[in-house]
């Protein structure tokens, strides 16, 4: 018997030891408390532009409907992922990320997409996501390796909502896509300090990108670029966006299905419109200006006043983006204990010694010099990206091609902000610091070395690094 | 004895689910609403299948610098000429990324095992084509010193650029450390084929460095690997910075592009005693950019290349496509050649 009580101390013991291992460094999480995200970078404002900054932010969280809203804001669906820019963009304030409670998972009980059925991924504490099929399918339902898809594919549709009319549309078969592995997921990217990634000049991204070279641990990366002019894009998880009016606009049209003056049609899925060989025209005629104002659903107002109401919702939430200011850093708690200045800075300190600032660069450079706002001229960008697309290999590879950015390769995320983000990685697949960390390595990653000498670190600095994260 | 029933009624159910979809709802108007499954023809996980500009090559027989691995223990790249017997217990966990547009490879990546209980480390293997480097470098020699002299304010330095032979052959070494990760970079580099070749070692345990800086003892190398030659030579080419220019081009014919792209496309290729190319190596291209290059090089002519009356092979970089930006300033003077 005492052999046995050995035994099984021993193996407790054993389980303990492996399980500090696991656990020996420990992810602070979500920092709570009021930062002061979400605030105006303008503080200066000789060309009155504070006006378009609120009345930005409050078309941003304008709930969208189909038809028949005295308000206006019509022209929902006939497909849509949410009904509002803040519903997806809300955490930890207006702007930012997907929030810990999902809108999306109430959407087919509280009247939203009545006639929907909500996809398998869609849960109430679980990420706010989009999602796409990489592939198109063939006739017989498996997937085409030879025809790339990548385009949204719409979680619900207005089928059902008594301001929808007769249109009748089914939603994607998620499950059937599920189960061909053809489905990938995108959550939405926090637009904190966007005016200044917008401003900074592409020569001073093309300067970063040779500066970066030199480095020993093997990262290279390069910048995406817009298809007509050529100039570098910065916006979306795969820099696939120019601008904030292009991110705004597309984002419209794509997640809320609202025609604009950018994107100017009702949008079909990719296969709904031909995609693929499906043979498909597009929406059917009873699903097509729904709002029966005609297209698009969104313009200019030219007889409203005050002037920054003239502005059509695009221009607004461009200028709502543009004008609010990075997220500030804040204090880090862990475990209920404060974490002290000092080692948040040693945290910062190791980020840049082994390499994780080579592409999460502190601040690829300063901005131009800005016709809207002085505070967007000649600002430090601490965005901790490059904005740059590097090769993450076969761990985070989404198979989808955006611009010039393929199937694995991603803009480096902004991490400013990051201390008060709950799902990370593009598709939210954790709430984990170091799962995502440790998901950066893989087959074909340019963070492999970085990644090996984070995890080569004492589990002291290892827990400073991240206490520096969730810092920002 | 196999019981029949069970295995049907799969089947059927499924059969039944299409019937009942086919009759309760409205016949799907999108592309993407089949519900005839077949697992087997599932994405599979972890794999690349939709690629951005990559490398590829116009034959699979010519050897290209990405195409080293670790087998048996040893790295071997036959385009380098190099074999690596790696430390006891030391692996290729991952590979490393496709090369870059600015001309870098990494060649391998190797750490210990997991479970391995000594010092933990890794060895870095990259190569800069020195064609096409934005950084301010004609050979490995300038490339060393430029690190040396650009390095970050993390980094601390240990031992400033300084020759020495590994494997008997002439490598720059030096070292830097960072204080705060407590953490030593051993750098030894040499040029092969017109590429700087790097060796770069990590590890807080700077025993473990020199021990692992023994290891390259064991290596085998080319016999240009050096400093400032390295360019190649029987039985391989030899590497000429900007041959395909100028008066060297006999006949040239402009590659005919599909779509507008904006990516740099360098393009290594190999000419033929005859002035013929030979062999084409993307670094970073799209297909059909690819194509329509290859379709375009095939037809040029160069001026044949001789040392001593003697027809060589000649291995030069053409650059499609948006020209990078180069950081190139008032580096001493010093050519690939």
């Amino acid at each position: 018997m005492i052999r046995i009580a050995t035994l099984v101390s021993a193996l407790a013991l054993a389980l303990l030891l492996v399980a500090g291992t696991v656990f020996a460094q420990t992810d602070p999480g979500v920092q709570s408390g009021n930062r002061g995200t979400g605030a105006t970078i303008i503080v200066q404002d000789p060309n009155g532009f504070l006006p378009f900054f609120t009345d930005g932010q409050n078309r941003f969280q304008t709930v969208e409907s189909v038809s028949g809203n005295p308000a206006g804001n019509n022209g929902l669906g006939p497909r849509f992922n949410s009904i509002s820019c803040s519903s997806c963009h809300a955490q930890p304030a207006v702007g930012g990320t997907g929030a810990a409670v999902n809108p999306q998972a109430s959407f087919t009980s509280n009247g939203t997409a009545p006639d929907s059925t909500t996809p398998y991924f869609i849960t109430a504490n679980g990420p706010t996501r989009e999602a796409r099929f990489p592939f198109f399918f063939n006739s017989n339902g498996t997937p085409n390796f030879n025809s790339p898809n990548g385009g949204v594919e719409d979680l619900f549709t207005v089928t059902g909502r008594s301001d929808a009319g007769t249109c009748n549309i089914p939603q994607p078969s998620f499950n059937t896509a599920a189960a061909y592995n053809n489905i990938i997921f995108r959550i939405p990217t926090p637009t904190f300090g966007a005016g200044l990634i917008e401003n900074l000049d592409d020569s001073t991204l093309l300067a970063n990108n040779n500066a970066n070279l030199n480095n020993g641990f093997g990262i290279s990366g390069t910048l995406n670029h817009n298809g007509n002019d050529g100039t570098v894009t910065r916006f979306g998880w795969k820099a696939q966006n120019k601008s904030l009016h292009i991110f705004a606009g597309e984002a419209y049209n794509v997640e809320m299905g609202i025609s604009n003056e950018l994107f100017p049609q009702d949008r079909p899925l990719p296969g709904e419109d031909g995609g693929g060989g499906s043979g498909l025209t597009g929406l059917p005629s009873n699903c097509l200006n729904l709002s029966g104002t005609g297209y698009p659903e969104d313009t200019s107002n030219p007889t409203l006043t005050p002037n920054s109401a003239v502005l059509d919702d695009v221009s607004a939430f461009a200028n709502f983006m543009r004008f609010l200011a990075p997220p500030p850093t804040g204090p880090v708690t862990l475990n209920g204990q404060p974490v002290s200045a000092s080692t948040i800075a040693t945290g910062a300190s190791l980020f840049g010694s082994i390499g994780c600032a080579t592409c999460h660069n502190p601040s690829p450079g300063k901005t131009q010099v800005s016709n809207f706002v002085p505070a967007l001229s000649n600002a430090t960008v601490n965005a901790f990206s490059d904005i740059e697309i590097h090769f993450m290999g076969t761990g985070l590879v989404d198979n989808v091609s955006q611009g010039g950015a393929g199937g694995d390769q991603f803009r480096t995320a902004p991490l400013w902000g990051l201390g008060q983000r709950i799902f990370l990685l593009h598709d939210g697949r954790t709430t984990n610091l170091i799962n995502a960390i440790a998901d950066h390595e893989s087959n074909g990653s340019e963070a492999n070395t970085v990644i090996n000498n984070f995890f080569n670190l004492s589990t002291t600095q290892q827990q400073e690094i991240l206490d520096f994260l969730r810092s920002l | 004895m196999r019981p029949r029933l069970p295995r049907c009624l799969p089947t059927i159910a499924v059969l039944l689910m299409w019937l009942a979809q086919a009759q309760g709802q409205a016949a799907p108007n999108g592309g993407d609403f089949s519900t005839n499954i077949v697992p087997e023809a599932k994405v599979p996980t972890g794999v690349i299948l939709v690629k951005g500009a990559w490398s590829s090559a116009s034959d699979s027989v010519t050897p290209v610098p990405e195409d080293g691995n670790v087998s048996n223990n040893v790295f071997t790249n036959k385009y380098f000429g190099l074999s690596y017997p790696l430390p006891k217990d030391w692996i290729e966990k991952f590979k490393g990324p496709p090369p870059s547009d600015s001309g870098r490879y990494v060649l391998a990546q190797v750490r210990p095992a997991d479970g391995y209980k000594g010092s933990k480390g890794s060895i870095l293997i990259t190569a800069d084509d020195l064609f096409f480097t934005p950084l301010p470098a004609s050979n490995t020699l300038q490339l060393i010193n430029y690190t040396k002299d650009n390095l970050q304010a993390d980094y601390k330095l240990e031992l400033p650029p300084t020759e020495t032979k590994i494997a008997g052959h002439p490598f720059e070494f030096f070292a830097y450390w960072s204080p705060v990760a407590e953490l030593h970079w051993y750098v030894l580099a040499t040029q092969i084929r017109c590429h700087a070749v790097q060796f770069i070692l990590t590890s807080s345990d700077t025993k473990l460095l020199q021990s692992l800086v023994l290891t390259m003892n064991k290596m085998e190398l080319p016999e240009e690997a050096s400093l400032f030659g390295g360019t190649g030579g029987s039985p391989d080419p030899v590497c000429i910075k900007d041959y395909a220019a100028g008066q060297n081009v006999l006949a040239r014919v402009e590659p005919v592009f599909s779509e507008h792209r904006f990516n740099t496309v360098p393009v290594r290729i190999i000419i033929d005693k005859t002035g013929r190319v030979k062999h084409i190596h993307f670094l970073s291209a799209f297909p059909e950019q690819a194509k329509a290059i290859t379709d375009a090089l095939k037809q040029w002519k160069f001026k044949p290349y001789a040392i001593n009356r003697q027809p060589m092979e000649v291995e030069t970089g053409l650059v499609f496509g948006r020209a990078r930006p180069s950081l190139r300033q008032a580096v001493a003077a010093g050519s690939v050649e």
